[in-house]
């Protein structure tokens, strides 16, 4: 379904460029739900924001649903690619009624039937239809991040690119996101690639995980590999380690990767 | 512990005045440390961190504290005046908190800034405020701490802004140390860095350390004691190696509804939320 | 995030006030009705903000009840009655042409609100466009608007309204021009530093994501965001439009005789002032008593909107 070949990534001009992804390339196939870790400055959100579009100055190839992408998006595009960001708190216009952000994709699409498809999209991410006039400030963090959740789905996309989407919320709202992510994968057959800096979290909900350090891509492997902990590079291992919680001697070895 | 507890709290209760009504913030804890690692846990709005200011009466305006005991060192943290609390916040009692772009001034140096936290308890003079700055700044392993002293907050990473907070935090020598979400802004291997350095710190100057954090994991496996907190109140005390039998039925909600790396990818229990919890 | 527990001030009331108050609004319209109604309170909480409310409320009922509260149209002469000093008959006197200046005060107003609106509605848009665009677009149109800009910003205000209406010829529209011309640049930088505050929110990529075209990013994203400060921008430089309208009006330049713009009061009246006082000195308090309260006004409405006090 999605194929990266060399992607390269830049930031800046001139002087000030910055190489944020270096040769990546992975592929995920239809309907599989494929996990991105790395800490901060990996790369990671920046290889989701150059597939959806949100960065353009790159190269090598994107290809999605055997489309090769350039750095402008044809409209067909949107109807099959969204993405669900990470801060819940920044991700929904302050000034913008819940039926409003919902409305909004559609009207760009020039979809029809708009109420059915609102009551719909909020009854699939579990909300009923008393939060359909209110505004992002008069909902939690749990509520907010299923409206994003929502706008996403509403254009019925076939790919959802998560970045990040449980990270700002409370452990046991995460678990309701994430169960809410399963079932709606499950049942409209999505394909999804998920950035976190989580492994459990990845762990959980993806089939197939790759690790960034960097910039760089340094390991990819299933989750039954991950959870059997049999990583090779000492990156991966590392960082295995330090999700399991403190333990000092074990700090004592941690080693700078570059 | 057969000595007197180096902190005392009974029936804390903050609360604040907003347009809506009255928000009980904390309502009714009661704990002690002694000098050990004593970790808070709990979700958004469980009052963790409100308890933690309330200590050092860092409430803003509408806010009220009250309680029927807060003792510090035999010093009654409740009645006394704000000059006193001045002389015991930074100086007795330290605080961290959770983002070093936010807590240090962005237009001094950091290195200025660790001297000022010395001169402000001290009457030391400039030489030695900036002798002793460097100094802590070695201790929190920074390496070329000559270098980094001249830096701007804006110019370090998330793991060093935290190691100098814990610098200037440390350099009046304090008994207690407050940890408001240290590390809850950085990586997950800087995370453990910083707390080993906190570690060593506690232990070598025989410190009470006070962890506030929402991952239950990391601050049982850091801490000696655990308290549990929802709603503003106390759901469970335990010793940090007894968390896996804990009893509480939010406590073992939580452990169960974390995503394991070891686990299946069956749908994750979700914590039932039981209205009694808030009437315990 | 939980609500501990919450203890409403009153009890709930039934009605109007649930209806403003309920969790979940019906629709669109009850949900903007809500917003106002919090916004209301949140002003009205405020006394300073409702002096400055009063005044330009007043302000406005004076203009608009014009003919139901004078009985002339402080126009006509009589100089039989020239400089009365007030009195039951002639509440504030009369000013060297016999005319009652309670009179031209209260039609006076209408200029007043006339200038100030007609400058506002020209200003406040302009800028805000000019400002959401090169925040948005950034690299050569920004360079060149704000440059354009700059070039408005660098030349005192009054000097430049001088030559406009010396080009134009004196009149209260040229007056009006004059000064708008001079007013915008402020503006057109508040809403661009706003507009690079919110290029980069979430929001605004998951809007790109969804296709949206840059109009609509920039019309119904950005603008209801900058459209606060400029609004508050707007109330406080109200007062010194007036000052410059009057300034205007005093050296001549602005409305012409016989239109009792408060500002020509005070130059025409200004020989008067030491036998006369209530000839300049009663319109000079008109002035005063309106800029103060377009700046209360603002304060207060910027402490209610105020994006930074997390709306």
């Amino acid at each position: 379904m999605i194929t990266v070949e060399n992607l390269n990534v830049m930031f800046g001009r001139g002087r000030n460029t910055v190489q944020a992804v270096r040769n990546a390339s992975f592929a995920v196939a239809e309907g599989e739900s494929f996990g991105l870790v790395g800490e901060s400055g990996s790369g990671k959100s920046t290889v989701l924001r150059a597939i959806a579009g949100l960065h353009t100055h790159w190269t090598g190839s994107i290809k999605v649903d055997g489309m090769a992408l350039t750095q402008k998006r044809p409209r067909a595009f949107r109807k099959l690619l969204q993405m669900v960001f990470q801060d819940p708190f920044g991700s929904l216009h302050p000034r913008h009624t819940v039926d409003f952000i919902l409305k909004e994709p559609l009207a760009i699409h020039r979809f029809d039937t708009v109420e059915p498809r609102i009551l719909k999209a909020l009854d699939e991410v579990g909300l009923g239809p008393e939060f359909r006039f209110r505004y992002p400030h008069q909902l939690s963090g749990g509520q907010r991040q299923r409206i994003a959740i929502a706008r996403a789905l509403i254009l019925e996309p076939r790919v959802v690119l998560l970045d990040e989407p449980t990270s700002a919320l409370d452990v046991s709202v995460q678990a309701e996101i994430l169960n809410l992510l399963d079932r709606l994968r499950r049942e409209h057959g999505l394909t999804y690639i998920m950035v976190s800096h989580n492994l459990a979290v990845v762990a959980h909900l993806c089939e197939r995980i790759a690790v960034m350090n960097r910039g760089v891509f340094v390991e990819e492997m299933t989750d039954e590999q991950l959870r059997t902990s049999t990583p090779i590079h000492g990156y991966t291992q590392q960082l295995l380690v330090a999700s399991k919680g403190y333990d000092r001697e074990a700090i004592d070895g941690f080693v700078e990767f570059t | 512990m057969a000595d007197t507890p180096l902190l005392s709290v009974e029936d804390l209760r903050v609360s604040f005045n907003t347009p809506k009504g009255v928000v009980e913030a904390v309502r009714g804890i009661d704990f002690e440390l002694g000098q050990e690692r004593l970790g808070i846990v709990g979700e958004s709005g469980s009052g963790k961190s409100q308890t933690g200011r309330a200590i050092l009466r860092l409430i803003s305006g509408n806010g009220r504290i009250e309680a029927k005991k807060m003792e510090f060192d035999g010093i009654d943290l409740l009645s006394a005046n704000e000059r006193r609390m001045r002389s015991i916040r930074g100086n007795r009692i330290s605080m961290i908190m959770q983002d070093p772009q936010y807590s240090l001034n962005p237009v001094m140096t950091v290195g200025s800034q660790i001297a000022e936290a010395y001169r402000v308890h001290s009457k030391a003079g400039r030489r030695e405020a900036r002798d002793r700055a460097l100094d802590m700044l070695e201790t929190v392993r920074i390496r070329e701490h000559e270098k980094v002293y001249n830096l701007y907050p804006h110019e370090v990473s998330g793991g060093m802004g935290q190691r100098i907070m814990i610098a200037m935090m440390l350099i009046p020598e304090p008994d207690l140390m407050i940890a408001d979400e240290p590390t809850s802004a950085l990586d997950v291997t800087v995370q453990l860095q910083v707390l080993a350095l906190l570690d060593d710190m506690v232990r070598e100057r025989g410190m009470g350390l006070i962890l506030i954090s929402h991952d239950l994991n990391l601050v049982a496996s850091f801490c000696d004691r655990v308290l549990v907190m929802y709603g503003g109140r106390i759901m469970e005390t335990l010793d940090a190696k007894d968390l896996h039998s804990a009893q509480h039925s939010y406590t073992r909600g939580l452990l169960e509804c974390l995503p394991q790396l070891d686990g299946s990818h069956g749908a994750l229990p979700v914590l039932k939320r039981d209205p009694a919890w808030l009437e315990e | 995030m939980s609500d501990n527990t919450t203890t409403p001030p009153g009890g709930a009331k039934p009605g109007l006030k649930s209806w403003l108050l309920s969790d979940s609004p019906g629709s669109m319209s009850h949900a903007r009705c809500q917003r106002l109604y919090l916004n209301w309170i949140a002003f009205s909480a405020n006394p300073i903000a409702m002096v400055g409310f009063f005044i330009i409320a007043s302000l406005v009922l004076i203009a608009v009840f014009a003919p139901l509260l004078t009985s002339g149209n402080g126009i006509e002469q009589y100089l039989a009655n020239r400089l009365q000093p007030p009195s039951a008959e002639h509440w504030f006197g009369t000013d060297e042409l016999g005319r009652d200046v309670y009179e031209r005060i209260v039609w006076g107003s209408r200029i007043t609100l006339y200038i100030v609106g007609l400058v506002g509605v020209i200003v406040a848009p302009l800028g805000l466009i000019i400002g959401i665009i090169a925040g948005y677009m950034g690299g050569w149109i920004d360079n060149i608007l704000m440059r354009v800009t700059d070039i408005f910003l660098a030349f005192p205000r009054l000097i430049l309204a001088l030559a406009f209406v010396a080009a134009l010829g004196p009149g209260l529209e040229n007056a009006v021009f004059a000064i708008a011309i001079t007013t915008w640049s402020p503006f057109a930088r508040i809403a661009r530093a706003e507009t690079l505050t919110i290029r980069n929110s979430e929001f605004i990529m998951a809007a790109q994501v969804q296709g949206a075209s840059t109009m609509r990013i920039l019309l119904s994203h950005i603008m209801p965001l900058c459209a606060s400060s400029i609004i508050v921008r707007l109330t406080l430089d109200m007062a010194g439009i007036i000052l410059v309208a009057a300034g205007l009006g005093f050296l001549g330049l602005g409305a012409q005789p016989p239109l009792p713009e408060w500002g020509a009061m005070i130059s025409t009246g200004r020989q008067f002032l030491i036998d006369q006082w209530w000839v300049p000195t009663i319109p000079g308090i008109a002035i005063l008593v309106v800029s103060m309260g377009f700046n209360l006004l603002g304060d207060g409405l910027r402490d209610v909107l105020d994006p930074r006090s997390g709306h």
